[in-house]
């Protein structure tokens, strides 16, 4: 799934502008970092991608569609198609690892049997099938972000976006979470990840778009941090 | 069919889960209609009663006692008159022959009188109490007509009874119905924003606004719904032996009761329509207002 962003503003009230005109073309099965400090739009790009935000002026289109003319009926089907990994992980606290999975099959009627397959292939996936009954609660912060990885793989996503999916983990946790980024992304998928991680960077050189105050300052293929 | 599983587990999920709130509802919206039931079916008994008591109230018009005109051509002008149920014509013959029997032994009486001293007299019926005062005025305009006699004081206490109960009725229906949507729309407003944040995850992760909100309709829905069988129950226990106290102490009464079991049973079955409609309006109205507040994209 391609993303073409075309002088895109986002202004949140009262008046402050979080992005400025910003433009980039991300093609299916690219893998891309969006760096750059705190407050300086990371977050607010993935969230005008998933349609959490809608741009003040300009054209965010994913897949060819404009997403501020979507309409409303049509997000959560979009949506399916987007695999989303925050850095708070966005868990359900009540349902177990395999619950937490489970229901964005079941949220799109998919039949028990099918759900309990593709339940098991990605648990195993990112491998936590012997924590498959426990809470979010009982998991580590490294298990957890497993879990939302394998929650956003559960539909088969074309587009992966994570926000700082690195954030709250230690170096030896990270750089698997990272294993299991790239092997996605091996498979076709695109994949859009914000980080402060300079070390997950600069060992990658993937494409890199950098931000500051809003502005697009850098957009370079195999780049650092 | 396989979503409909998922919603009926997530519903159970939800009423299990908040069963405090839930059973707090349902004890609510159960008293709150029955309330709401007794109160009506003490209405419709009144309203049965005076209905009765107005069918028979009766106003006597007497013609005068020289009159030669056509007794059925007058009849006929009261009977197009507006108010008129029925009328009915005595003759003097006739209306003595009552009066007699009426007397009983002290008839005797009336033969001190000589002739016949009774006209031409018509005994009319209304539908409505209230119907009689206007109908007095047009009998007593018409020239044929010498006199009017009716029970003015009966009138007017039946038809303001008849006012009064109405309000009170319309009134216990209103508190009843607005207690209820408040207390379902309040449990659901609880249920939603102890889970606003696993609503908005499911929004994010895919899953339609249907399907998030109908489990929390279906639990509204469903809480009136046991509410209002449990209030048809209690009116059911209640009524039928309150009826029976009151015919055995009061048979007079006997007859202008609503004693008929079906009658009853369809009015609980009806309840029960009712409870689970509130239910579903009020928690449809709460999760559409919730769920559109937090899926709003900035």
């Amino acid at each position: 799934m391609n993303i073409n962003f075309s002088g895109v503003t986002k202004i949140f009230d009262p008046d402050i502008v979080a992005l400025s005109n910003v433009s980039f073309n991300i093609e299916q099965g690219e893998f891309v970092y969006i760096i750059g400090q705190t407050g300086s739009g990371k977050s607010t790009l993935l969230r005008l991608i998933t349609r959490e935000l809608l741009p003040t002026s300009g054209v965010a289109a994913v897949g060819g569609f404009d997403l501020r003319r979507m309409r409303k009926s049509d997000v959560p089907y979009y949506r399916r198609d987007v695999g989303l990994v925050a850095q708070d992980f966005k868990l359900i606290p009540s349902l177990t690892v395999y619950e937490n999975i489970a229901f964005v099959m079941e949220a799109m009627s998919v039949p028990k049997k099918i759900v309990a397959e593709r339940a098991h292939d990605v648990i195993n996936q990112v491998g936590l099938w012997r924590r498959k009954n426990m809470k979010p609660s009982q998991l580590s912060g490294g298990e957890q972000q497993r879990v939302a990885i394998a929650r956003a793989l559960a539909n088969s996503p074309s587009l992966f976006i994570a926000d700082e999916p690195t954030g709250n983990l230690d170096f030896h946790t990270a750089a698997e979470v990272m294993k299991i980024l790239f092997a996605i992304n091996a498979s076709g998928v695109t994949v859009v990840m914000s980080t402060h991680n300079q070390a997950i960077v600069n060992s990658s050189r993937q494409r890199v778009i950098e931000l500051e105050s809003g502005r697009l300052i850098r957009d370079e293929k195999g780049g650092t941090y | 069919m396989t979503a409909l599983k998922y919603i009926l587990r997530d519903t159970w999920r939800l009423i299990v889960n908040h069963w405090v709130l839930g059973l707090l509802t349902l004890i609510t919206a159960g008293v709150m209609l029955w309330i709401l039931g007794i109160t009506t079916l003490f209405s419709l008994n009144l309203e049965h009663l005076l209905s009765r008591l107005e069918s028979e109230l009766a106003v006597q018009a007497y013609l005068h006692k020289d009159s030669t005109l056509d007794i059925e051509e007058i009849a006929q002008r009261i009977q197009d008159l507006e108010y008129v149920y029925s009328i009915k014509i005595y003759s003097p013959s006739d209306s003595l022959a009552k009066l007699q029997e009426k007397m009983g032994s002290q008839s005797r009486a009336l033969d001190i009188l000589g002739d016949n001293p009774i006209p031409y007299n018509f005994e009319i019926h209304v539908r409505r109490a209230e119907d009689i005062d206007p109908l007095v005025d047009s009998l007593k305009a018409m020239p044929e007509v010498e006199d009017v006699v009716y029970a003015g004081m009966v009138v007017k206490r039946i038809s303001a009874l008849s006012r009064i109960s109405s309000r009170v009725a319309v009134i216990m229906f209103v508190l009843a119905v607005i207690i209820t949507a408040l207390v379902v729309y309040n449990t659901i407003h609880i249920s939603l924003y102890s889970r606003r944040e696993e609503i908005a995850i499911m929004y994010l992760v895919g899953a339609t606004r249907a399907y998030i909100a109908t489990p929390f309709v279906l639990e509204g829905t469903l809480l009136a719904l046991i509410g209002a069988i449990i209030a048809a129950g209690g009116i059911v226990g209640a009524y039928f032996p309150g009826m029976d106290m009151i015919q055995a102490n009061m048979p007079l009464l006997k007859s202008s009761l609503l004693t008929d079991k079906a009658i009853i049973w369809r009015f609980c079955g009806l309840l029960a329509g009712f409870g689970a409609t509130l239910g579903w309006v009020c928690s449809y109205l709460v999760v559409s207002r919730f769920i559109n507040s937090i899926t709003r994209p900035e």
